[in-house]
């Protein structure tokens, strides 16, 4: 079924897209088969693992033990070391490697600088260990505390770990339940044995031979399992193995750069988190992580799969098993017992970091294309934004615009004056973003090459020598980013000294960092190539992306001595990356398939870390009619990272070109005729009135790991309805967006979860929750709802960018639940600097019940040098749902009277619809105060 | 501009009153804090809406009415924006500043104390928040001068543009004259051919006649000898073959398109088909083409043949090195299929090809390049997009007519073709040529310049030279009536020299008569076209004008096409296609298509200008090409007055001068 639903999809593509060339290349790309380590790991039974524990102890405050083996026939089995660990609020780290008193030919490779040392320092040093025997097992278990209400247990023989309920047999989370723990050893090669692996073309030398590891992970009371990204596929993920399935491959974790890549395919692509999150009908949410950068694959089972196995689950729970393979590394696996799953993603977190603030800017519209061809077209670009009056707050310059692919340089023929151009859009507010990709042009007169080769700073191939490789520079070496001294020297590389032609509104974007290398197996380098300390790229290869997306982010940091917040967009990414900046989803297709799946793409991100992303707005190849522009636009105006991309070969399609506006443009414009446009309320502009509803989602994201765009189950965790859905989403705790994927659609079903009701952002009209919707569509909107007992903080004057807002007045939309309540925040900052770190910010609770509204202070009293202040006030308050008459409000403590009118719910609509407003409260939102509907 | 003043002071006071104090808790429900001026914002044209008596304003979408004190509160009452034309409270909200010294300005509400700058009078920042100087007077010096300019090109064009109109109608008028003169002799013309062709036909009627009778004669006489020396089966077997090899010789000269029906055509059709069979480079069309030829045997088609064997011998040679063949492939605009397929093979033979010639191939994806060429591109690609239309011709080296481009090789190749075989045998002088204006229009436009025998209808007006005295038609039909005359038809056998006499006039006037058909048909497609509503487009008629950027030699011919010239290539970037936008664009369409793109179009931005010049032509989208022509057309009148009433408007308020600051 699956690979028939290829074949046809592959068919759809091509016949959709006019894009002349077969798209997606599979046969350029390995299948688990022709991956021996996947191959081995799959085709092996279940209870073939023979290790048990023993030498189990507390040593240093974790429970280690010695693994052996049954089969005692091998000399060559040496015993592995467990070590089991515990963490503050409910995370328990298993790790797993040869012992290093056995000397293995090589030290295995461990992925540095993903793990937070904060998240160190907050291990729980057990004391003891308690002793039990399951399940008629014939040697004892090892059970020690893991959170209040959860145990680690560590069963002896069978090998197995697992977490539970405290003094329960109710499991959460286990691995080798079904005893397909696997663990190559290093060893010396016997003789005549061949090592070596073929591709296609290419050899990999493998000189350390097979050294693999796979287990199986189950998550019990689970319906679904989420998240280890990137795959262009459904948000729950399909199994890929079982009874029912036919042919699939596992989901592959391996950071690649995939041509024209299709939709529904657990193929990898240019990033790997292989962090799982598991849901169920409880309510309940677990997590597995296992830091490993070397390629993974991952199998989801069926129901049924492991029907001849003939192991019994000593737990009879609901669950879901999955099986998990890597060609190298180590074991080093992180349990998050939840329970919810906001917790999930907060601990998750708390081990590889909390998402970085964006810059308000950056979290503005982006426009971007390949190319904006010259300093001349850059003016134009802009220019023509302010002629339609539609903001935007950042131009991006692609890979032409430097000469000949050397980045740091500019082509000195269409970019003369690249300091001029930046300072012209600086003096609007807006910023300019240009691609520095991790390729450097083997050319002895370019000076990046020749320091990295005097220094020996280049990835290595595997007979030693500089690495080289083709990319769009041509013959190139990359920088070897895993080391942290080359890190800082590329870091340094951003200086405005360094990159001539820079100013401080430059900001970078990092493209091809898989690393994409042309001629390179399966477009990557060779896994055999050398990092710092003779470490192989396939131990590494996941993460060398984002090492380099490290190094960049560092680079604008230190340009700016730590003052200003960092913009680096990234298309490879690794459990961390969040640390850094944000990541899109590469190069996606103008279809109506890509649009879709663009949703649990996004989804998908967040729930592994990394809350600000977004796919190319309209489809990076092809071109796309203006429906489907119009309909991207619209649901891409709620992605986190807004940006608008095409390819070189198509057409020009800034907003303008496609109507998309939000405002009729009342001044003449000549060479258009006024008919052309059509407004689409929310296609673009629009999204700047929420602004400050997403910045201060971007900082829930910044201080607890919760996304900005979230799956409607993080928000409703017990409505099973919500489980799979993956079309539609919340935008923080209070908006539900309903995107559009078809053609001339007139109608669309929107399921509301929830006990309380919605309100239509556009109408204010109520609508119930827990039941769905057939609701008309025009072309004008997609569906999105306030939820009720919300209140979302607007601005609604329409500036060229973000940065002429920072002083405009606010409006707050209350929509009122059923007991005419509602609750909302709002997070304001100077949008730029690090200084909210030291307090520098205004964070408000707006609570409204029994008909007052209250301004109370989130942010710590800060003692501290930095404050954050701002005029703004409060110009509107929109009431949703008010069902009093009252003609008029007095503030407190002012003691002043405000007016309650009927006023429009937005105010670009025509003859929109009306609600209760207060008029001109004109309260500051740096102050607390109360307004009493008299 | 005593309000100005005021309005000036108030805003002054106002910033100073803003920067000292901050206002906490404003009252409602009464002008924005920051003005004093209710009217603030509004255009002198607009003041009297606002300027009444009653209390209630309507909001001028008749969505609702607001009060005298919400006009201008810095709160939006009106979603269009009528009671705040001076703040930046409605999205849809116009703001006026008067800029004095300069030109007034509407600019957008969103504008309104944003922190920048847009009224050179800084009227549309008051909040404290940035300082604007009033520039207006600078800036209006500049734009005035700059008016002024124009103007005096204005009116100097509207001149020309007069004297050109007056030119137009005259020249319209001539040939509208011209052409109702030729229609006339056409038919009278017409009426003497068939005459002649009639008479011509019994003619030759009579000589197939004769003809037969002598052949029996001869035969009878032949199988009577034969009678005596053979047995009777055998003689009659050969008379058979004989007489088919007798037809088989009579017809020759439409073998080449035995399929064609109507025989008048046979020349044209074989010609074209030829053309086409020649044209094809692509060595996969090689058997085809000896299909074709194989039972014409003439000096041209047999360097046809060979020129087609030298296209594929590159290939032959190097049948090891792919990549190369795909770099052939895909500058060759071939089919989508193609491509891919040849990628397959490519990808499948990766085991031929060096890292960097793989590197390059994947790469070429991504850009849709010619794999060969990127390679070339490595160190100086910074218009490779360019490199990609204009593919350099693979076989430049051997034969200079070749070029990558399949279109062009097949205009190439019929433009000798044209010029070796059809003028030499003096068979096709363009007879059938303009019988079927489609084909001109698809086909020959590129080349008429260098071959004579594929006029562009403007230059055929020196055929008819002779045609125009008015006397020749008499003297042709008083020739006709003589021979008609004087050819006995009846006298056998037929006197040869009266017959031929028949044939030369007749073939005379059919030529002639062609020629005035060609003629009419050219005038009327020419006085077709849409030359303005004024007829000033007329003089662009069979013009071009052309502009050099970079190493690209652009030609824009108005009613024509537009080409891209680089060496002796050229690229097709549209045909005429129409005016737009009240005759400001020229649409250029249908150009040669683009390799992974659509087919190239230009668009010509029409200004007023002295001179027809091209300026500025840019690729703002891929292949979709915008140009910029000045031309007299566009200097109208109308606009002339409307600049100086502009210019008079700036001129006549000078701004105050800035005591105050």
């Amino acid at each position: 079924m699956r690979n028939l639903d290829i074949v046809s999809l592959l068919l759809l593509v091509i016949l959709v897209s006019q894009t002349p060339v077969l798209s997606w290349k599979k046969e350029e790309f390995r299948n688990c088969n022709q991956t021996p380590f996947c191959k081995r790991a799959r085709s092996r039974n279940p209870g073939t693992c023979s290790l048990f524990a023993d030498h189990v102890s507390i040593s240093d405050g974790d429970l280690t033990a010695k693994l052996f083996s049954k089969n005692q026939s091998h000399d060559s089995i040496k015993p592995l070391i467990l070590s089991l660990s515990v963490y503050q609020d409910g995370i328990m780290r298993l790790k797993i490697d040869e012992d290093p008193t056995s000397n293995p030919p090589k030290t295995r490779f461990q992925v540095p600088d993903v793990v937070l040392p904060d998240f160190l320092s907050k291990k729980l040093y057990l004391q003891s260990l308690s002793t039990e025997t399951i399940d008629g097992d014939a040697g004892p278990s090892s059970i020690v505390y893991l959170a209040d209400g959860y145990e680690a247990v560590l069963r002896h023989d069978p090998l197995e770990v697992y977490v539970r309920f405290k003094g329960s047999n109710s499991r959460l989370l286990s691995l080798n339940s079904h005893g397909l723990f696997d663990f190559e050893q290093l060893r010396e090669k016997s003789e005549g044995e061949d090592w070596e692996e073929r591709f296609r073309t290419h050899t990999d030398t493998r000189p350390y031979g097979p050294q693999s590891i796979s287990f199986d992970v189950s998550f019990y009371d689970s319906e679904f399992v989420y998240g280890i990204p990137e795959h262009a596929t459904s948000l729950a993920l399909k199994p890929t193995k079982g009874p029912n399935v036919e042919e699939s491959e596992p989901y592959r974790l391996f950071n690649l750069d995939v041509f024209e890549y299709i939709h529904d395919s657990p193929f990898g692509l240019y990033g790997s988190i292989p962090f799982m999150i598991s849901h169920g009908k409880s309510g309940k949410t677990s997590g597995f992580f296992w830091l490993n950068a070397a390629e993974m694959q991952i199998d989801v089972m069926e129901d049924g799969w492991n029907a001849e196995s003939g192991i019994l689950l000593p737990s009879k729970q609901k669950r879901i098993d999955t099986f998990w393979m890597s060609e190298a590394g180590i074991v080093d696996t992180f349990f998050f017992v939840g329970p919810s799953p906001k917790e999930v993603v907060r601990q998750y977190t708390s081990v590889t970091g909390l998402p970085s603030m964006p810059q308000l800017f950056a979290t503005a519209y982006h426009q971007c294309r390949w190319n904006y061809r010259d300093e001349e077209d850059v003016e134009q670009v802009d220019s023509k934004f302010d002629e339609h009056d539609i903001p935007y707050d950042v131009l991006w310059l692609d890979i032409e615009h430097t000469d000949g692919k050397r980045y740091f340089t500019w082509d000195k023929i269409l970019f003369p004056n690249p300091e001029e151009m930046q300072k012209k859009l600086a003096a609007k507010g807006r910023h300019m973003v240009t691609i520095v990709d991790p390729h450097i042009k083997r050319d002895e007169s370019f000076f990046l090459h020749k320091e990295a080769t005097q220094k020996g700073y280049y990835v290595k191939d595997a007979t030693g020598k500089d690495y080289d490789g083709w990319c769009w520079s041509g013959s190139s070496s990359y920088p070897d980013m895993v080391n942290p001294e080359i890190r800082s020297w590329w870091s340094d590389k951003f200086s405005y000294d360094n990159y001539v032609g820079s100013t401080p509104s430059l900001y970078i974007w990092n493209d091809m960092n898989e690393p994409s290398v042309f001629n390179g197996p399966e477009v990557t380098m060779p896994r055999d190539a050398l990092h710092l300390a003779n470490v192989e790229h396939r131990e590494l290869h996941n993460a060398y992306g984002y090492y380099f997306h490290m190094a960049t982010a560092d680079g604008l940091v230190k340009r700016e001595n730590g003052r200003d917040r960092p913009f680096v967009l990234s298309r490879a990414f690794f459990a961390g990356s969040q640390r850094y900046g944000a990541v899109w989803t590469g190069d996606n297709t103008a279809d109506w398939d890509q649009l879709r799946v663009s949703v649990p793409m996004i989804l998908t991100l967040g729930l592994t870390g990394i809350s600000f992303s977004g796919a190319d707005i309209g489809g990076f190849f092809g071109n796309p009619d203006t429906e489907l522009l119009v309909r991207w636009y619209q649901l891409g105006a709620y992605y986190p990272f807004f940006r608008g991309h095409a390819h070189h070969d198509t057409k020009r399609r800034e907003p303008w070109l496609f109507g998309i506006l939000c405002c009729l443009p009342v001044l003449a414009t000549a060479g258009f005729s006024r008919s052309k446009y059509r407004t689409y309320e929310r296609g673009h502009t629009c999204s700047y009135m929420l602004l400050p509803y997403f910045y201060t989602l971007f900082r829930e994201a910044n201080t607890t790991g919760i996304p900005v765009v979230r799956p409607l189950w993080m928000e409703f965790p017990s409505d099973e309805v919500t489980f799979k859905n993956d079309e539609a989403f919340m935008v923080g705790n209070a908006i539900l967006v309903q995107g559009i994927y078809t053609e001339r659609a007139k109608h669309a079903s929107v399921y509301l979860p929830g006990k309380e009701s919605w309100y239509d952002m556009r109408t204010g009209t109520a609508f119930r929750g827990g039941i769905t919707h057939k609701l008309d569509v025009t072309e004008e909107s997609i569906p999105a709802f306030q939820r009720a007992g919300t209140i979302i903080p607007r601005k609604d004057r329409f500036r060229r960018s973000s940065t002429q807002m920072v002083n405009d007045p606010y409006t707050l939309v209350v929509a009122l639940n059923s007991s005419q309540a509602a609750e909302g925040e709002l997070y304001v900052d100077d949008g730029k600097s690090f200084e909210f770190l030291q307090g520098a910010f205004i964070h408000r609770r707006f609570v409204f019940s029994k008909g007052q509204l209250t301004s109370v202070n989130m942010a710590p009293n800060s003692s501290g040098e930095s404050r954050f202040s701002s005029q703004c006030i409060i110009e509107r308050i929109i009431l949703l749902g008010y069902v009093g008459g009252s003609k008029s409000a007095s503030i407190e403590p002012v003691n002043q009277k405000a007016e309650i009118e009927l006023g429009p719910l937005r105010l670009q609509g025509r003859n929109g619809p009306t609600v209760a407003t207060i008029r001109k409260p004109g309260v500051r939102i740096s102050d607390d105060w109360t307004v009493k509907i008299l | 501009m005593r309000v100005t003043a005021i309005r000036f002071i108030c805003a002054v006071v106002l910033v100073s009153l803003c920067v000292s104090s901050s206002l906490v808790g404003r009252s409602a429900a009464s002008l924005s804090p920051l003005l004093n001026d209710p009217f603030y914002g509004i255009s002198p044209q607009d003041e009297n809406y606002y300027r009444i008596s009653s209390n209630t304003i309507k909001c001028k979408d008749g969505s609702k009415k607001f009060t005298k004190t919400q006009l201008n509160d810095d709160f939006c009452d009106c979603s269009d924006g009528t009671d705040e034309p001076g703040t930046s409270a409605c999205p849809n909200g116009k703001f006026y500043c008067r800029n004095a010294g300069h030109a007034p300005l509407l600019i957008f509400s969103s504008r309104v104390n944003d922190g920048l700058c847009d009224c050179c009078d800084g009227s549309d920042e008051y909040d404290g928040e940035v300082n604007c100087p009033n520039t207006c007077w600078e800036a209006g010096k500049v734009a005035r001068d700059k008016l002024t300019k124009k103007i005096a090109t204005f009116k100097e064009g509207v001149h020309i543009r007069k004297q050109q109109i007056e030119q137009a109608k005259l020249s319209l008028a001539n040939e509208e004259a011209e052409l109702s003169k030729l229609k006339d002799e056409e038919k009278i013309l017409k009426g003497l051919v068939e005459q002649l062709k009639e008479r011509k036909e019994q003619i030759e009627k009579a000589e197939e006649k004769e003809r037969l009778q002598r052949e029996k004669e001869e035969k009878d006489k032949k199988e009577a000898e034969e009678k005596a020396l053979k047995e009777k089966s055998d003689s009659g077997k050969e008379a058979k073959q004989e007489n088919k090899e007798a037809d088989n010789s009579k017809s020759e000269d439409k073998s080449t398109d035995s399929t064609d029906d109507e025989k008048i055509k046979v020349t044209e059709d074989s010609s074209s088909d030829q053309n086409m069979a020649e044209g094809y480079d692509d060595p996969a069309a090689k058997a085809e083409h000896s299909d074709a030829s194989d039972n014409v045997q003439t000096p041209s088609n047999e360097h046809a043949a060979e020129k087609v064997d030298q296209s594929v011998s590159p290939k032959s040679e190097d049948n090891s090195a792919v990549v190369s063949e795909v770099g052939h492939d895909a500058g060759n605009e071939v089919s989508p299929d193609e491509v891919t397929k040849v990628e397959t093979d490519a990808s499948e033979s990766t085991k031929e090809l060096s890292k960097e010639e793989l590197g390059r191939l994947v790469a070429s994806r991504w850009t849709g390049e010619n794999t060969e060429k990127q390679g070339e591109d490595g160190s100086q690609d910074s218009d490779h997009e360019t490199h990609e239309e204009m593919p350099e011709d693979t076989y430049d080296e051997e034969d200079g007519r070749y070029s990558s481009d399949t279109d062009e090789d097949l205009e190439d190749t019929r433009k000798y073709d044209d010029t070796e075989k059809y003028d030499d045998t003096g068979k096709y002088d363009g007879t059938g040529k303009y019988d079927d204006n489609d084909i001109e229009d698809d086909m020959d436009d590129t080349y008429k310049e260098e071959d004579h025998s594929y006029k562009s209808d403007i230059d055929d007006e020196v055929d008819l030279s002779e045609t125009t005295n008015p006397s020749w038609l008499k003297k042709i039909q008083q020739t006709v009536r003589n021979i008609l005359q004087a050819v006995n038809l009846f006298q056998t056998p037929i006197d040869k020299s009266e017959a031929a006499h028949v044939r030369k006039e007749y073939e005379e006037s059919s030529a002639k008569l062609s020629k005035i058909q060609s003629r009419i048909s050219s005038l009327t497609k020419k006085l077709k076209h849409d030359f303005g509503p004024e007829k000033e487009f007329y003089s662009v008629y069979g013009q071009c004008f052309e502009t050099k950027e970079n190493k690209y030699v652009y030609k824009i011919c108005p009613y024509k096409q537009a080409t891209q010239e680089e060496g002796h290539s050229t690229t097709r970037l549209g045909s005429w296609e129409k005016f737009e936008d009240s005759y400001r664009l020229m649409i250029f369409s249908d150009g040669d298509k683009c390799w992974n793109g659509p087919d190239r179009s230009l668009k010509v931005k029409l200004r007023c200008g002295l001179k027809n010049e091209v300026a500025d032509i840019d690729e703002p989208s891929r292949c979709e090409y915008v140009a910029l022509l000045s031309t007299p057309a566009l200097c109208l009148e109308q606009r002339l007055q409307e600049l100086q009433q502009k210019l008079d408007s700036m001129n006549k308020e000078q701004p105050q001068r800035h005591d105050e600051l």
